[in-house]
């Protein structure tokens, strides 16, 4: 007789082996990041009934963010630098017309420049700063560039985020943090940074006191078979922390957000405890949210199911990291993986974190974020997403690729609701769908009139098995517009 | 009922449970706005069933689609195994695994709203009549 338990057990394998239930893996081929061709196709992506899409520019180079100038005329950055270790000369570019561009300004190999924004004559510029730490630029039209900020803590996996202008002169932007989620591990060797800044770790925007839990890896910066490392959280790798040690914080710190007097001056702390705060708008209400990716399932302290964030910003609070994910504790079951359970790392807790305005998909890379301000666009009010997508598997297992689209978010009931989707049985990006849709979607842009969101699009990234692997040339500028009245 | 008996009710059950979940799994589960229509929401239990879906379910199945979690909307469960589904843990070979909700997360008036919002969501497809179309220009 066939036990019940042994019916389940079957019926899950068939499940899961079934070809519409697998596992996301690695696709793409062999890593390379040579120019390869990509099909444009508005037709191939769906919006909502009066909406259209057009291709505004193409060819782009790991394009990351936009902006305008007084005329209207569109601005992007592409970053130079992007996962999988690809370095080339970041840049700022006018679009044309008819679509070709034309270089404002270029940078070294300090990128990636992860944004732009234009106010009274000059660019703002966030540079990622994975070699030399970030930097935020103030670049003429002349292509005459000059320092803001610089001493950025962003060699490690996240970086100096895009900014934005606030009505009251200053200039808003965000920082990622250097991990995961607080503990310098192999991962951070995968993905490059570790072996160049083996000391670099996350600093704390203010004192800290430690619980004291390390965490035992394979050591990767030696050659010894079998060398392990005991690695405490804001410490560098191989550094164990004690129970109740105390963490002097600092500005600038890690996972926050920051202004600064766009004529320059001492850099103020707005909020911290983010984790990667990517895109960042104030609301018609001129209230400030950014967008915040949430924990990956990889490291010395992965988390499972930690969906990205829209957090409205208060100014002084502690939004959770490394502890809580979305407001939630992360000592709990809901974000253990397997074989680890992701205790506290912090003895105390600055407060306790908000609750967020939404919650987006675990591994959906929810980025650029901006709002609808004119009912002629339509959707008033409500705050519009790009979603790179997902980094699978290297940040976790998934069922489905998850992102590769924009979103909407109704910022009162925290509803969210596809916008541009590709077309097809299932989502995905449109490499993997085989037509000329989205790939990744990074950023969102309305005009200054409010009446068309431009969509930047970074381009093709396969998760190949040698890691992330950016095709240049990919990437494309998208136009949406409302067509009819509805 | 003698072993013989059992046996062939049992394999009956594996191969019921088989052709559901491999038909049913390889049914579209996109219930996009931009693809199928916005989903009208007729009552206020729908709209707290919408709630409580986005709080609770859209980070790991985004509307209802594949994501960290397999897709929703395609799998013909009852109102009583969806309610058992969001109550109990459940590992799948240590690979990925659902929350329990507990009832201080979800009470039990909050979880009809999300199985009645669920069940509208699942509903909310291309008609078969509309799909007969698009193949058979002719039947319009």
């Amino acid at each position: 007789m066939v036990k019940p338990t042994h019916l389940l057990l079957f019926c899950t394998v068939i499940f899961l082996m079934s070809s519409c239930y697998k596992l996301r893996g690695h696709y793409g081929g062999p890593q390379s990041f040579a120019t390869q061709s990509r099909l444009i196709k508005p037709s191939d992506v769906a919006l909502p009934a009066w909406y259209s899409i057009e291709m505004v520019a193409t060819g782009l180079t790991y394009p990351t963010g936009m902006t305008f100038d007084e005329q209207g005329t569109p601005y992007v950055t592409e970053s130079g630098y992007a996962y999988g270790e690809v370095w080339l000369p970041p840049r700022l570019l006018k679009i044309n017309a008819d679509g070709s561009t034309t270089q404002v300004a270029a940078g070294d190999k300090n990128g990636p420049w992860t944004g732009a924004v234009y106010h009274n004559g000059f660019f703002y510029v966030s540079e990622g700063g994975e070699l030399e730490g970030g930097r935020i630029l103030r670049i003429a039209k002349d292509g005459k560039t000059t320092v803001l900020v610089e001493g950025l803590p962003s060699m490690g996996d996240h970086h100096t985020d895009a900014p934005i202008v606030g009505q009251d002169g200053y200039l808003y932007f965000g920082q990622g943090t250097a991990t995961n989620s607080g503990v310098v591990g192999p991962d951070n060797y995968n993905y490059g940074w570790l072996k160049r800044y083996p000391s670099f770790h996350d600093i704390p925007c203010k004192d800290i006191e430690l619980a004291g839990q390390n965490f035992t890896s394979d050591n990767p910066l030696t050659e010894a078979k079998g060398d392990k490392a005991i690695t405490g959280a804001y410490l560098p790798f191989g550094t164990p922390s004690q129970p109740n040690q105390v963490i002097k914080g600092a500005v600038p710190c890690s996972g926050a957000v920051f202004r600064v007097p766009l004529q320059g001056g001492p850099l103020e702390l707005v909020a911290w405890g983010l984790r990667n705060p990517f895109g960042i708008a104030f609301s018609p209400e001129n209230k400030l949210y950014v967008t915040d990716n949430g924990y990956d399932t990889r490291g010395s302290r992965p988390g499972y199911g930690s969906g990205d964030v829209l957090w409205a910003i208060e100014p002084g609070q502690w939004y959770g990291w490394p502890d809580y994910s979305g407001g939630q504790p992360m000592n709990t079951e809901d974000y253990e993986t397997p074989d680890k359970d992701p205790k506290f790392l912090l003895a105390k807790h600055p407060n306790s974190p908000p609750k967020p305005v939404a919650v987006l998909g675990v591994h959906s890379s929810s980025n650029g974020l901006d709002f609808s301000s004119n009912s002629q666009f339509g959707f008033q009010g409500e705050a519009f997403i790009a979603q790179f997508g997902d980094m699978a598997p290297e940040v976790g297992r998934i069922y489905g690729p998850v992102g590769y689209k924009v979103v909407r978010v109704n910022t009162n009931t925290g509803e969210i609701t596809d916008f541009a989707v590709n077309k097809g049985k299932t989502n995905g990006p449109a490499s993997e769908m085989k037509h000329g849709g989205l790939e990744r979607p990074i950023a969102v842009k309305f005009n200054p009139s409010g009446t068309a969101l431009y969509v930047v699009d970074f381009g093709v990234m396969p998760m190949t098995e040698q890691g992330p692997a950016p095709k240049q040339q990919t990437g494309v500028l998208w136009k949406i517009t409302k067509t009819t009245a509805k | 009922m003698n072993k013989q008996s059992l046996l062939q009710i049992n394999l009956t059950l594996v191969i019921w449970c088989m052709g559901v979940l491999l038909l049913q799994s390889c049914g579209s589960a996109r219930r996009s706005e931009p693809i199928i229509g916005p989903l009208a929401l007729q009552s206020q239990q729908l709209e707290n069933g919408r709630q409580v879906f986005m709080l609770n379910c859209q980070k790991c199945h985004p509307a209802g689609e594949a994501g960290l979690g397999p897709p929703i909307n395609n799998v013909p469960l009852p109102g009583a195994a969806l309610r058992f589904r969001v109550r109990s843990r459940a590992f799948a070979l240590g690979i990925g695994r659902m929350p329990s909700f507990k009832e201080h997360e979800i009470s039990d008036e909050q979880l009809d709203d999300l199985v009645k919002y669920m069940k509208a969501l699942r509903r909310h497809k291309t008609k078969p009549v509309a799909s007969a179309k698009r193949l058979f220009p002719f039947l319009a």
